[in-house]
């Protein structure tokens, strides 16, 4: 991994189209401010992270007849949804 | 389209139930192809089933059964990724995650699965600024005794 020392105010630039700037340092807090084009997406690590772990612990694992009890469950009428 | 499916057997798919991730999901980037297949007649819960990978299946749950009040604003890019032209054309499933018991499974309402029901194309959208997490219980009381609030 590159590591890079930045202060308040500079910036690094990735690519042609990507810079990010170092806005404001406060204690343990990095505020950065990014400049990307709109098809790249840019996520806090954390969440995408748990995004990822959750749908590793929904790949099925389990007997599917361990979900028959879901069968009487049946949509709600159009009416009452949203 | 026939689908092999490590739980569900062998699967004949009519196409207008086989959806495509052009960017995968989350952690299954190379998971493109998928089937949507109900879990049973008028069930809000379908089987995503990997079209390539017998063993990749997710539940899934139409989320606006469960969480009335869930709700969030599809953003210009991700309508325009998914060609959405007429919001009423978005189909939104959540992922379960089941892990015990049933009872307690959780849907996914961070990252809900939105799909472009006309190009069947579609995506994980991982949305901002919203008060949802990876984990919603829907049967917070545990299963209905009459299960289900809807009519036969």
């Amino acid at each position: 991994m590159l590591a890079l020392t930045r202060k308040v105010g500079e910036q690094i630039i990735i690519g042609d189209n990507i810079v990010i700037t170092v806005v404001d340092v406060k204690g343990d807090g990095v505020r950065l401010g990014i400049e990307a084009p709109k098809e790249i997406k840019i996520y806090r690590g954390e969440i995408y992270q748990a995004v990822v772990a959750e749908n590793q612990q929904a790949t099925m694992p389990i007997d599917v007849e361990q979900l028959d009890v879901l069968k009487d469950i049946v949509k709600l009428p159009p009416k009452a949804q949203r | 389209m026939v689908i092999q499916s490590t739980r569900l057997g062998q699967l004949d798919v009519p196409d207008d139930l086989i959806i495509k991730f052009p960017a995968g999901l989350p952690g299954f980037k190379d998971e493109t192809v998928f089937a949507l297949v109900p879990h049973g007649n008028n069930s809000p819960f379908y089987f995503l089933q990997s079209a390539y990978d017998p063993d990749l299946t997710f539940l899934v749950v139409e989320p606006f059964d469960f969480f009335s009040d869930y709700e969030f604003e599809l953003s210009d890019e991700n309508q325009r990724e998914l060609d959405v032209v007429d919001l009423s054309q978005v189909k939104v499933y959540s992922i379960a995650t089941v892990k015990d018991k049933v009872e307690e499974m959780t849907a996914n309402l961070i990252a809900p699965v939105i799909v472009n029901w006309k190009t069947k194309i579609a995506r994980q959208v991982v949305l901002e600024h919203v008060p949802y997490t990876t984990r919603h219980r829907l049967f917070p009381q545990g299963f209905p005794k009459n299960a289900g609030g809807g009519e036969k």
